[in-house]
């Protein structure tokens, strides 16, 4: 009885007793805040050395699409009246990443995906860094796998190249 | 247990060796290289990074592209069959595209993103054309000769019915406009006498159009197309056959609900019939309600098609003219 008592008043003199404390700590720790810096940097790569070769889709930055550059996934979702931009969107999004990861470090440009009626064409630049015979692996693989997942014929285009076809240096 | 997979692989690429029959001093290695994971122990095979060895397959340089083998006469049709991405190693063009770098040309074929993005119809030349309807013709008849104007097409199949059907890029192909069905039929293809003609347009309303003489009927509210389509022929037949029935009600039609002006048991007809027995008994003395005479005279005739044709079309200057010499006539002005 006695006991929860006190220690019911000895809480809040413990409290007053911390914040008493906190007041009295030299230094004060304010918010420091610096003006924003509203830069675009979405796909841009910046002036350097001069050394490091661009392709031309990285030179040329996003507002210059539907001027210097075309577009690299094509589908009909995104006109007037039709449905399903988002779910292409995203499988867009999944098949980039994931021919990335399956023919990794062989990429030599951005993929090209275009879309036929029901199916998928994925159009790829390639470096010659796997034997052929490795190439025809991963595309059967990529195929099979990406067609069983999106339950519609996905079909790769794949050019192979020596090196990077370079655009200009930066 | 390694050594022991390690020999059963080793043999499996012997076999393999002999079979092949064509570099077969190079087989055991080119298996071996794939191996070297679980044969540690053997010493005989070489290391996996040794690439400038005996042992790896010198690399092949990369041959010609087609282009230099196209004969100028190629079948074109087999070099691209059906739609397919630019291939600059298959296509014989010097095409350049792109924008030109500063002191520059726009870039080569080779490598060039920009043509694999926008669509080609290098399969749709005019030879493959001519293929694809060669091979197609066998599937087509031939357009019934009875049918050889719109107007005959009209005449035995009054009729139309639209539906739509939709394709879109993705891998479903349920679309729910596709169950709209739309009919149209003009009203003077169906047998309807005055009074079905009328009564037919009141029922329908907003979807008859005038200038066309076309009834329009647009079904939607079923979750198929057959469903609406056999929505919309009960719509019709129904439509076609209450337009033909006379309710006992309809007899009941007061005149502020007609269509047309009667002139007959109209205030016009009592106002000038009131007006020339007046001035008859005026002039001649005689007080005679001799009202079939009156009205049986070709002035009075006049005079109700002139109000006759003022009320139903409306006040132009024609009807105006007329209205305007039938009560010269009808009052001997």
């Amino acid at each position: 009885m006695a006991a929860p008592l006190s220690a019911a008043k000895a809480l809040p003199l413990l409290a007053y007793a911390r914040i008493s404390i906190l007041c009295t700590t030299s230094g004060n720790r304010a918010l420091h805040l610096t003006p924003g810096c509203c830069k675009n940097q979405a796909a841009r790569i910046r002036v350097g050395k001069g050394d490091r070769p661009l392709t031309y889709e990285q030179a040329y930055h996003p507002h210059d699409i539907a001027h210097y550059k075309g577009w690299l996934s094509q589908h009909t979702s995104n006109l007037q009246g039709e449905e399903g931009a988002a779910e292409r969107t995203v499988e867009d999004v999944f098949i980039r990443r994931f021919i990335f990861g399956t023919f990794h470090g062989c990429q030599a440009n951005e993929l090209v995906i275009k879309r036929r009626g029901n199916m998928l064409i994925v159009c790829a630049l390639m470096l010659q860094k796997l034997p052929p015979q490795k190439f025809y692996f991963l595309i059967g693989y990529s195929e099979s796998l990406l067609s069983h997942f999106y339950k519609c014929p996905v079909k790769l285009e794949i050019q192979t190249l020596q090196d990077k076809a370079v655009y200009k240096y930066l | 247990m390694a050594a022991r997979s390690g020999k059963a692989l080793v043999s499996l690429g012997r076999l393999n060796g002999c079979g092949l029959g064509l570099h077969t001093s190079l087989s055991r290695a080119t298996y071996a290289t794939a191996l070297t994971t679980t044969t540690t122990g053997n010493k005989v095979f070489p290391e996996r990074g040794n690439r400038g060895g005996f042992a790896r397959k010198p690399r092949r340089p990369p041959g010609d592209p087609r282009t230099e083998k196209m004969a100028v006469d190629q079948d074109w049709s087999a070099v691209y069959p059906a739609a397919a991405a630019f291939r600059p190693g298959s296509v014989p063009l010097p095409v350049r595209m792109g924008y030109p770098v500063n002191r520059g040309v726009p870039p080569e074929k080779r490598g060039n993103l920009e043509l694999i993005k926008i669509p080609n119809f290098l399969h749709l030349t005019p030879a493959a054309i001519k293929k694809h309807c060669k091979a197609l013709k066998p599937f087509c008849t031939e357009w019934p000769t009875a049918l050889d104007s719109n107007a005959k097409c009209d005449e035995f199949f009054p009729i139309k019915v639209k539906t739509t059907d939709y394709v879109s890029a993705s891998n479903s192909i349920r679309n729910p406009a596709a169950r709209i069905v739309n009919l149209q039929v003009k009203l003077s293809s169906l047998n309807l006498d005055d009074h079905a003609q009328k009564k037919i347009l009141k029922l329908v309303g907003d979807r008859y159009c005038k200038d066309t003489d076309t009834l329009t009927l647009t079904t939607d509210s079923c979750p198929l197309r057959k469903q609406n389509y056999d929505y919309a022929m009960y719509l019709l037949t129904v439509v076609y056959h209450e337009s033909w029935k006379t309710e006992a009600w309809e007899a009941d039609i007061t005149r502020a609900d007609m269509d047309e002006y009667i002139w007959e048991d109209s205030p016009s007809q009592k106002n000038i019939l009131d007006t020339l027995v007046r001035m008859k008994a005026a002039a001649e003395g005689e007080e005679e309600a001799m009202e079939e005479e009156v009205l049986g005279r070709p002035e009075v005739q006049e005079y109700k098609d002139s109000v006759s044709r003022l009320k139903n079309e409306g006040e132009n200057e024609s009807s105006l003219l007329q209205y305007r010499e039938a009560v010269k006539k009808v009052l001997q002005l």
